[in-house]
């Protein structure tokens, strides 16, 4: 198929030779590729335009939208309570996050205070979610590249935190545990012997995951230096999480801005040198030890209490109260039907998620729902660096660079 | 680098070292149990606080604990619960739910309906397995509602349990609602929990 | 406002000044102080407070300081006073407040799971409000729920003893027919005397209850208030032009809401004048109609004598080749058109077009013709303006207002608590002529009694009463002299002492009502049903304006004679020239230069002058076989005329009858086609309402089956029949109309004319006015005893009302007679006796009730029902000048069958 348009370019082979005159001319053009938005490694359904010259990637345009639900709008539709099911629907593979970010974000319009054992709770679920997340990015990352049995075993492992997460909420991936104001349902024994057992069990299992990648030369080969960003253009293109630290940059918000329990705390942050594929991988590997030390913190100085904080304006009474007493029976009504009444104004919460730094802006006019509500998805702002990651690498190095990201097309999207 | 370390390196590179290094891994997981199982034969233990179909409840003396106040329909997120509620016949001054539709496709199960419940007349079962060819059954109405609640009574009642919904199932009736409306007689002697 | 600042309109508050909150602040004295802070944007809790009637202060809610003052003091019952300095908000009094609330709470049930007015409940946002949480010695009352009226259920468990319905109906409404009684150790509301609510059923108590006390029996636990959509539309039953929420669940009515609730509980008296934003019975209580199973959903056409369902295709291609034979045949004169008032301006006015520049002829008339033509032609005879003159607040200011044969709460209940208020507030004098015993004369300061059919009589007298006294405004009268003697002199002979004799009125009666009438600065007549829908009710109204006239009323602010509408757009009809003798505008159909306006405009040669016949015309020449086919929109002549006009044969000689109704009528059981048609629920468009001001109805559902909207049904008709009409909505008709009436649809309050009767009197009134005064004979049917009257109830309205399961249950066809208590009982007859009624005409066999509202010597039957067909001993009599048949009184004999 010869494609006649004006990016072709006809040139001979060597022109200097003085036998090319006689030798048939060769075409040669830019190629322009659609991969996707079905192709296994878009991790969802993400298109990009690739433009090629021969192997090589010139430039690639991400074509965003496929997964589009609106969920900004819907937040305008519902109480400020019933959007938390949504935001599990964002990053679909990590839905307590998501939770956490829009719960933080509310409670910073309302001024909400926390009771300690929720932030605590908070701060673990947190982490094991972190661990999941991880756990996914590596073995999808890993598939990408090529290497199967990574993703068995890390998907083994995050089976026994989703059964968690079922045993702790009813859900494996919708979670809707966060509440504003507290969480949903306190650790019961058997969860935390569960969690302690797991936390054992899990360390020799990272170590078990690295003896596959961290020597495997084809894992180097595809990894370092691919996809190298400098810390500045990083800091540029807005980059967060595992992604801005592997540039050498040390901005994590748990640290930066502490909240939740992290500032009680002790864990490090990974900072990487090159800022290629391969030190975001090693940064995500260094934050699963992480992650396990923190929740062990944590599970340690975790006092018992209250998880929902009482603010009867805010928060629902407890159920065995609405079934005798008319003012909680009002309150249950009240919050149900109309929500509890923010006051006016604009608020932006940033949480870092495993992703990056997931933020929610809040327009408030008063009233039970959101005027307007934003999502900082990591995703969405990670691919804007794209094709800046991108140029000059192979074609094949480009899954490798969708999955460095760890994108997710329903918090991209949205 | 020390000629031993280099030497070390190139004979591991030349064997393919890191290979026999987790072909190690590997090999030891044949000794292991496998994780998976099969599905059909065998099935997950589902913990209590699961969130599986909704179904509704009666009280201990078969009477309907749904009062139809709507609420879970205004509660739901994804607005798949329809209720219409009316006088019942046979109570006169008693409302109740004529109709209860759950449209269990659009339903994101995520409880907020039971939260809501101020009667508790609903609850999340174990149940899961309910697909079907024909996406019209799965408009889950009043009828099938309180077939899955009779048939998974017991998940239900953990589950209300799981969530701090209700006490566990001795102390469920000091949870029961009492309905001051009913009043016919104004002898009506006042319920335990008031007196 | 509470607490009224001024029992007279003409006399202003003095203006003081007081501190809120630090600021100063000016208001009137005396006035509440509730409502001070109100107007400063500043709203503080009540539950017992409502500015339409005086502050009641029982919930102890609207807790403010006053400076000096040791504990907080109600607002809502302390009266504003110069100096005083307030605070509305701190600590102490949220506290206060909130203990408030919590008294409330403590004896409230556990309700708000089954309770109607949850999420729409005062109490409960007050106690969310106010974070009660954890309360102390909570206990329940177990009173029974009172069922016993049949349209409000109490629960007295769930009341707060605001009063606030009590107060409304005492206040307002001057029913008063709820009141505190101490039953099982609390304060309940009760019917009167604790017996089951018998009342106007106005439902004002239940748009007042902040909780779920008071429930309406036709929606209870039907809904939850975020289930519903609500839409601002106009009620379409009387010409009063209510606004109401109509509040839909998908495809079905719920309820119907009235503005007045509450939670618009701040408010200004100057607001109340304009009217309270309550309802009646039939607009809050008549939408079961909306979604009534008897609806027409599919297009039906005569088959071989049966009806049969078709597709809407088929039946307008059968329809138009009728029309197009028709027309082809006999010639555009073949065709005539009915049309109700009860549908909106755009669709009247389609209508007017569709005859006119569609089928091309002026045979068409609307249900305006019943009655209110007699006014708008009279009224435009004398004044030039063909619709009342006074507003509602007019109404409410006035001194002195004559209600001359108008059961107004039973017609136009909205406009009778305007006269209330006037009554109530301005201390109004209020005359009332009529010959029943209405609720209005009960509260009326002169109310007379008159023998049924003598208003006109009546109004002879008052002129002649003027004359006599010399009431005369002579600066008025001397601009026409020679009118005023015309008018003299055809007075001359009248007699007062005959006058008295014929009308039951005494002597000293004419002369008072003359005296207040001519002495009163705002003097307003109004004549209902009983001037207008009865014989000669176009020289009645012409004598009223006369008399207007020589006391100087007329072209005086705040003065007038007016009317009532029974249907919702009569003046939207008129105004929209669905009338032969006007286009659009109330523009004369033979005026030349209109003429030519509206053809070019409409790009059509128009019927020619003459050929135009109204409502009793085209049955006639229907009768006659002049008329062969005939389009009826929403019309019921069958039903509604007398046997004696003899509609039936009329219609069966056509040989095309097109009815297009929401329901299948009488008439319509006679058609070859029968449309279906949409209620005003699911199209846009608007009505005219009795001031004149141009109300949105709004669209609320989707057309229920295949129904369509009478202008779309139009449009596409006369489409078919040739027209090239480009309709895609009410509004592309309504540009028309605005394009063609410039300034019609920006009225909304309608512009206040100076009604100048100059033209009139100097240009052939001398001529005419002899013969006004000529007083008919008693006439010769006087032999038979009693008068048989046909009218309005309260509850009903034309036969559109009687499809509303809810309004049939409160008033079922009882299918008797009703009497007055002392009649029955000279006449040896019990409550459901049997008996024979005989007219001129025939007689009939049906059972009798007493009604105390039925004068002695006469005797009622609702016009809305037929059954038994007591309208059919009605003769018929026809208004020369204007065509107004009048029906609804004849003398009869009563003997026990």
């Amino acid at each position: 198929m010869a494609f006649e348009d004006q990016r072709t370019t006809v040139y001979k082979i060597n022109p200097e030779h003085p036998e090319s005159e006689s030798l048939p001319t060769l075409r040669t053009e830019e190629l322009l590729l659609n991969m996707g938005p079905q192709h296994p490694s878009t991790h969802g359904v993400l298109k990009v335009i690739l433009e090629l010259e021969g192997e090589r990637l010139v430039k690639s345009t991400p074509v965003m939208g496929y997964l589009h639900r609106g969920v900004e709008k819907l937040a305008e539709d519902g109480t400020y309570h019933q959007f938390i099911p949504h935001t599990d629907r964002l990053d679909y593979v990590c839905a307590m996050y998501n939770n956490f970010a829009y719960c933080r974000a509310v409670e910073k319009l309302l001024k909400l205070q926390v009771p300690e054992r929720a932030e605590y709770l908070r701060t673990i679920v947190a982490e094991v979610q972190r661990i999941i997340g991880h756990q996914f990015w590596l073995s999808a990352q890993a598939l990408d590249i090529g290497a199967m049995t990574v993703f068995f075993y890390c998907f083994r492992d995050r089976e026994i935190l989703l059964d968690w997460f079922d045993e702790l909420c009813g859900a494996r991936l919708t979670t809707s545990w966060y509440r504003i104001g507290g969480v949903e349902r306190d650790l019961t024994p058997s969860l935390i012997d569960k969690l302690k057992q797991f936390l054992n069990y899990f360390p020799p299992k990272i170590d078990e995951y690295q003896v596959f990648l961290e020597r495997n030369r084809i894992w180097l080969g595809r990894t370092k230096g691919v996809a190298v960003i400098s810390a500045e253009d990083a800091v540029n293109f807005g980059l967060s999480g595992p992604v801005l630290r592997g540039s050498g940059v040390d901005y994590d918000l748990r640290k930066y801005e502490p909240y939740s329990a992290y500032p009680k705390c002790e864990f490090n942050v990974p900072v990487g040198k090159n800022g290629d594929t391969y030190d975001r991988y090693w940064i995500r590997v260094m934050e699963l030890y992480e992650s396990v030390k923190i929740i062990r913190q944590c599970l340690e100085q975790m006092q018992e209490g209250p998880i929902m904080a009482d603010v009867p304006s805010v928060t629902l009474p407890p159920k065995e109260r609405v079934f005798t007493n008319l003012e909680s029976m009002i309150q249950q009504f009240k919050l149900f039907s109309q929500g509890f009444d923010a006051p006016p104004g604009e608020i932006y919460c940033g949480t870092e998620a495993h992703k990056g730094e997931l933020g929610f802006y809040i327009v408030s006019t008063g009233g039970g729902k959101p005027y307007r509500l934003k999502i900082r998805a990591p995703s969405f702002v990670h691919m804007g660096a794209f094709d800046h990651m991108a140029r000059g690498y192979m074609i094949s190095d480009a899954c490798t660079i969708f999955g460095t990201y760890d994108v997710v097309m329903g918090e991209c999207d949205r | 680098m020390s000629v031993a370390a280099l030497t070390k390196k190139i004979l591991h590179a030349a064997l393919f070292y890191e290979i026999w290094d987790a072909m190690k891994v590997t090999f030891r997981h044949m000794l292991h149990r496998p994780m998976t199982f099969q599905y059909p034969r065998e099935q997950r233990t589902i913990p209590d606080a699961h969130r599986g179909a909704l179904g509704l409840l009666r009280y201990d003396d078969g009477r309907e604990r749904c009062v139809g106040c709507d609420l879970c329909e205004v509660a739901c997120p994804s607005h798949c619960i329809k209720v219409i509620s009316a006088e019942d016949t046979a109570r006169p001054l008693q409302r109740y739910a004529s109709e209860f539709y759950i449209d269990i496709t659009k339903c994101v199960f995520c409880g907020y309906c039971v939260e809501a419940c101020p009667v508790n007349a609903l609850a999340m079962t174990k149940m899961y397995e309910y697909s079907t060819h024909d996406k019209r059954s799965l408009l889950f109405d009043k009828k099938r509602l309180y077939d899955i609640g009779e048939r998974h009574l017991d998940d239900g009642k953990k589950y209300l349990y799981a969530h701090n919904q209700e006490k566990n199932v001795e102390q469920s009736r000091e949870y029961r609602y009492y309905f001051p409306q009913s009043v016919q007689k104004s002898t009506q002697p006042s319920p335990k929990h008031l007196s | 406002m509470g607490l009224k600042p001024a029992t007279n309109p003409d006399v202003e508050a003095a203006t003081i000044e007081l501190s809120i909150d630090g600021k100063s602040v000016t208001a009137k004295d005396g006035v509440s102080l509730y409502d001070v802070i109100a107007m400063t944007g500043k709203i503080i809790p009540a539950m017992c407070y409502h500015y339409t009637f005086d502050p009641f202060g029982s919930c102890g809610m609207c807790l403010v300081m006053q400076e000096g003052k040791k504990a907080p003091v109600r607002s809502c019952t302390a009266k504003a006073a110069a100096g005083m300095v307030i605070r509305t908000e701190g600590e102490d009094l949220f506290l206060a407040r909130k203990k408030a609330v919590e008294k409330h709470l403590s004896v409230h049930p556990l309700d708000c799971p089954v309770c109607d007015a949850d999420g729409h409940c005062e109490l409960q946002d007050m106690a969310f409000q106010h974070g009660v949480t954890n309360l102390a010695n909570a206990k329940q009352k177990f009173i029974p729920e009172d069922t016993r009226s049949p349209v409000l259920d109490f629960n007295m468990n769930r009341c707060i003893a605001c009063a606030e319905c009590i107060n409304v109906c005492k206040d307002v409404l001057m029913i008063d027919a709820l009141q505190f009684m101490k039953k099982g150790g609390f304060n309940q509301v009760v019917a009167k005397g604790d017996l089951a609510l018998d009342c106007e059923f106005c439902g004002d108590c239940l748009a007042v209850c902040p909780v779920g006390a008071i429930t309406n029996k036709f929606s209870k636990y039907l809904y939850k208030p975020w289930q519903m959509k609500t839409t601002t539309t106009t009620c379409n039953y009387c010409g009063d032009g209510c606004q109401l929420y109509l509040e839909t669940k998908d495809e079905e009515v719920v309820r119907v809401t009235s503005p007045l609730s509450w939670k618009n509980k701040w408010g200004d008296r100057s607001e109340t004048a304009k009217g309270h934003g309550g309802l009646c019975v039939r607009g809050r209580f008549g939408f079961e109609y909306l979604d009534s199973k008897s609806r027409l959903t599919q297009p039906l056409v005569r088959e071989g004598g049966q009806l049969v369902q078709k597709p809407w295709l088929e039946t307008m291609h059968l329809l138009v080749e009728r029309l197009t034979e028709i027309k082809s045949k006999y010639g555009a004169d073949a065709i005539g058109g009915l049309v109700t008032a009860r549908c909106t301006n755009e669709e009247l006015y389609l209508f007017q077009k569709l005859m006119r520049a569609g089928f091309g002829t002026n045979q068409l008339d609307s249900s305006a013709r019943y009655g209110h033509m007699n006014f708008v032609l009279a009224s435009k005879r004398a004044v030039g303006l063909g619709r009342t003159p006074n507003d509602w607040e007019d109404l409410t200011k006035a001194k002195t207002i004559i209600l001359i044969g108008s059961n107004i709460t039973e017609t136009n209940p909205l406009t009778a608590v305007r006269i209330k208020e006037a009554i109530r507030v301005y201390k109004a004098q209020v005359v009332t002529l009529d010959g029943a015993i209405t609720n209005i004369a009960k509260l009326a300061s002169h109310p007379f009694l008159i023998k049924p059919g003598t208003e006109g009589a009546v109004i002879d007298g008052l002129v002649k009463a003027t004359i006599d006294q010399d009431l005369v405004d002579e600066e008025i009268v001397a601009k026409h002299p020679h009118a005023f003697e015309a008018l003299n002199s055809a007075v001359e002979n009248v007699s007062l002492e005959r006058l008295a004799a014929q009308t039951g009125l005494p002597v000293e009666a004419f002369r008072e009502i003359a005296a207040i009438f001519a002495e009163s600065p705002r003097s307003i007549i109004l004549c209902g049903e009983g001037i207008v829908r009865r014989t000669n009710g176009y020289q009645n109204v012409l004598k009223l304006m006369d008399l207007a006239w020589i006391t100087g009323k007329l072209g005086r602010a705040g003065c007038g004679v007016n009317t009532v509408t029974e249907e919702p757009n009569e003046q939207g009809a008129v105004d929209m020239g669905a009338a032969p003798e006007f286009f659009p505008g109330q523009a004369r159909f033979d005026d030349q230069g209109v003429r030519d306006r509206f053809a070019k405009a409409w790009e059509t040669s128009l019927p020619p002058v003459g050929s135009g016949a109204h409502l009793i015309e085209i049955l006639k020449r229907c009768k006659s076989g002049q008329i062969k086919a005939l389009y009826i929109l929403g019309e019921n002549p069958l039903a509604t005329l007398p046997a004696s006009m003899e509609v039936r044969a009329a219609l069966e000689r056509l040989e095309l009858l097109v009815v297009q109704d929401p329901f299948l009528t009488d008439t319509g059981e006679l058609a070859h086609f029968v449309l279906p048609a949409c209620t005003y629920t699911e199209k846009d468009g608007t009505f005219t309402n009795l001031e004149g001001r141009v109300l949105r109805v709004r669209q609320a559902m989707d057309p229920l089956g295949e129904s369509l909207p009478d202008w779309h049904i139009m449009t596409a008709l006369a489409n078919a029949m040739g027209c090239r009409w480009e309709y895609q909505s009410a509004n592309d008709i309504q540009a028309e109309i605005m394009k063609l009436l410039p300034g019609y649809y920006n009225l909304g309050q309608p512009r206040k004319v100076v009604p100048i009767p100059d033209q009139y009197l100097s240009d052939g009134y001398t001529a005419e006015v002899k013969a006004r005064y000529q007083q008919t004979p008693p006439s010769g049917e006087h032999t038979r005893p009693f008068s048989l009257l046909m009218g309005q109830l309260l509850v009903h309205s034309g036969k559109l009302s009687t499809q509303a399961s809810g309004l049939i249950k409160i008033a079922p066809n009882t299918g008797k007679l009703r009497m007055n208590i002392r009649d029955m009982e000279r006449l040896g007859l019990q409550d459901g006796a049997k008996v024979r009624v005989t007219s001129n005409r025939g007689s009939l066999q049906l059972g009798v009730q007493p009604d105390q509202s039925i004068a002695p010597g006469t005797c009622f039957f609702p016009e809305h029902f037929n059954e038994p067909p007591v309208k059919d001993l009605m003769p018929v009599s026809v208004d020369a000048t204007t065509g107004v048949p009048s029906f609804k009184q004849i003398w009869v004999s009563v003997e026990q069958a």
